[in-house]
């Protein structure tokens, strides 16, 4: 192992930590403000990069023209889920809202799987080499999801901490009662935080199927690794899900010359024990006594 | 209805289900078969031909008289590819059918799921699973393969390693029992031969991305990378070579490196990527006839399902058994004939009915099957030959047929 090879192996946990930030982004912002793990984003990552391949095969549209028809599709079926399950659960114990997450999950993926085929599918997407630096490879698709998912990091947090709808999320976030009190309408609010929530998590399944290839389980099989960057960055915290992704991923990347490929899922997990027994409550989060 | 009543009918109808069987039993003349192939699920591209192909030669046995005094009857279930769905539809094969053979099961993982209900029950199974694990957990020796064992699979990419002059081979491998068993029979061969492997990488499935993994093994600079792999992790894992610009060959078993895979990557990326499978007995005259009655009945050619053959295999192979034990022999002593019938030596014999007028005349018979020469060694397996198919211009192009010796 020469430092070249650690520049590669750096790259690309940085690449898949922005790809797995996005979905970990959008499972925090629910957790945060409707106070449950929403174990259908998966699943709406999936129906995302479905409905991206769906349009190029019937529009034949460019990539980032079927990404775009995808992120409006999936946010109108994360904003009906909300108002036609999550809306109804809302004082309900959080274990009901996630056992209707966890199905709602099951019916997309059943879905997909009967309307598409369980066969994988891939983007109509050039294949282009990588640009070699004396040894450091960067391919170009790589560069262009890394690129897409930070300029939608970006958005969000413009989204979240310099406009009113995000001050007002937060607010909610903090306390939903203190927010009704001063006057903040949360119905409105929550279908916009779901719309956002379903945009994101569709992103997220279209790079991911860039990278990997589409089938349905594609999604359900990238919950795990999200659901870890979000408890690491500190349950509730936008800006600790994408560090808790990006540390993770890179953590995982960089043990292969130690441990081998087989077991770097391992050693990601190591990290995330390592960083709770320090901080329990994550790298962001506020240690809270009682909610 | 009335809770009692209800109980009553259920009752009477559980009980009706047994009688017909009572019946058979004691005619004793005829031998059920239970055909449990993936009708749906990732093996429903081969179950319906399996199915299809175990009909075929049920209608030839039954045509030709029966076998050992007793005609075929045929149950079919579909066992959708999982092992649960699999277990339920042996046992309502087994328990409700009474059926004294189980066969057809195709993925590994059924296969193991089902053998230990069949294995209970006293009866045979046949299968085309790859897993090595199956030939030592079947103690009782009543499960029979027709499919090459993962195992065989890596002994067939080292013989064409050696006859295409690679030096310098690394191995790839899917962390299950599959990808495993294929790369781990290909460097016992190849260290045999006196060959070195420069590095094996193991790599777990799901990944978004699969460069660290080829960052380790193109570092060895290996001129050949042999593989033990599935489609998905194949795609991306090409996908990301290709990109990377590095110009290794490559050898992949045929369920990975198929026309799915050119779909998915085109034809420049998978130029020249070496992929094997196994092939029917294709000069024999067995397979000439299944081909022509698969044809007929299904107007595809044998040759586009490879397992179709092994199907029709079993149930040949099973009837000259009971016809070698003659009337009334137990699914023990029908058993205890598999070898007899389809192993050297003994007069060539490829038909049923061949067969059948051979053993009339107390011969000695050696089935030569449809599927390959049909010599089942002493875990119960066979060893087919494998097909060399070379991608040129997005088509698998059959090069070069290869036999192994183990």
């Amino acid at each position: 192992m020469t430092w070249i090879d650690f520049v590669n192996l750096l790259i690309n946990g940085l690449i898949e930590g922005l790809v797995v930030a996005l979905p970990a982004l959008a499972m925090t912002l629910v957790m945060g403000v409707n106070r449950f793990p929403n174990a259908a984003t998966g699943d709406m990552m999936t129906t995302g990069a479905y409905a991206a391949v769906a349009v190029q095969l019937l529009g034949g549209w460019p990539l980032w023209a079927a990404a775009l028809g995808s992120m409006v599709v999936t946010a109108l079926v994360s904003a009906g889920s909300y108002t036609l399950i999550f809306r109804k659960l809302a004082g309900r114990p959080m274990v009901s809202s996630m056992l209707a997450a966890i199905g709602l999950g099951f019916l997309l993926r059943s879905l997909i799987g009967f309307f598409a085929g369980h066969d994988q599918r891939t983007f109509d997407l050039p294949l282009v080499r990588a640009w070699n630096f004396g040894g450091i490879r960067i391919l170009p698709t790589d560069l262009a999801i890394a690129a897409v998912a930070a300029a939608c990091l970006l958005v969000v947090f413009v989204l979240i901490y310099r406009t009113s709808f995000g001050r007002q999320l937060r607010a909610v976030a903090d306390s939903a009662d203190l927010a009704r009190a001063s006057g903040i309408r949360a119905n409105g609010l929550m279908l916009s935080l779901w719309l956002l929530v379903g945009a994101l998590s569709s992103l997220g399944g279209v790079l991911l199927g860039m990278k990997a290839v589409v089938s349905p389980e594609m999604g359900w099989e990238s919950l795990i690794p999200a659901f870890a960057a979000m408890v690491l960055g500190g349950i509730g915290s936008p800006v600790g899900a994408v560090l808790g992704a990006l540390l993770l991923c890179v953590a995982q990347e960089l043990a292969v010359p130690l441990m081998g490929p087989s077991y770097k899922l391992v050693l990601s997990f190591v990290v995330l024990a390592l960083v709770l027994l320090v901080r329990p409550a994550g790298i962001m989060g506020r240690v809270q006594l009682v909610r | 209805m009335q809770r009692r009543n209800f109980v009553k009918l259920g009752g009477a109808a559980a009980a009706l289900q047994f009688l017909p069987s009572i019946g058979f039993s004691q005619q004793g003349e005829v031998f059920r078969i239970g055909s449990l192939t993936p009708i749906t699920g990732a093996g429903s591209p081969y179950g319906p031909g399996m199915q299809q192909a175990i009909r075929l030669a049920v209608d030839e046995v039954n045509a030709a008289g029966g076998a050992g005094g007793r005609k075929l009857e045929l149950f079919t279930e579909d066992d959708q590819t999982k092992p649960d769905a699999a277990v339920l539809a042996a046992k309502k094969l087994i328990e409700v059918n009474k059926v004294q053979a189980v066969l057809g099961t195709w993925a590994s993982g059924v296969t193991l799921a089902v053998m230990p209900l069949t294995d209970a029950a006293g009866i045979i199974q046949m299968n085309v699973s790859g897993a090595p694990a199956i030939s030592t957990l079947d103690t009782k020796d009543l499960v029979w393969r027709f499919q090459a064992t993962n195992d065989r699979f890596g002994a067939a990419f080292a013989e064409i390693c050696t006859k295409r002059g690679f030096k310098r081979p690394a191995t790839m491998a899917f962390n299950n029992a599959s990808g495993l068993g294929n790369v781990e029979g290909f460097t016992r061969v190849w260290e045999k031969r006196g060959g070195k492997v420069a590095a094996h990488v193991t790599y777990e499935p799901n990944r978004p991305s699969y460069r660290s993994e080829l960052q380790k093994i193109l570092a060895t600079k290996p001129d050949v990378i042999v593989m033990g792999s599935y489609l998905p992790d194949t795609t991306i894992i090409l996908r990301e070579w290709f990109q990377s610009g590095a110009d290794t060959k490559w050898i992949i078993p045929g369920w990975a490196a198929n026309p799915d895979l050119v779909k998915a990557l085109g034809a420049e990326v998978c130029e020249g990527i070496i992929s094997v499978d196994t092939v029917s007995n294709e000069k024999s005259a067995s397979y000439a006839q299944f081909d022509a009655a698969f044809t007929k009945a299904t107007g595809k050619a044998a040759s586009t399902n490879i397992y179709a053959a092994m199907a029709y295999d079993m149930v040949i192979s099973l009837a000259l058994a009971m016809e070698a034990a003659g009337p009334k022999a137990t699914v023990e002593q029908v058993n205890a004939k598999m070898r007899d019938v389809s192993n050297a030596p003994g007069t060539a014999v490829f038909t049923f009915a061949e067969g059948k007028a051979q053993l009339a005349k107390k011969a000695k018979v050696n089935y030569e099957g449809a599927s390959s020469k049909l010599d089942f060694d002493k875990a119960g397996d066979v060893t087919p030959d494998f097909g060399v198919f070379i991608i040129e211009k997005g088509q698998l192009v059959r090069r070069d047929v290869v036999s192994i010796t183990l």
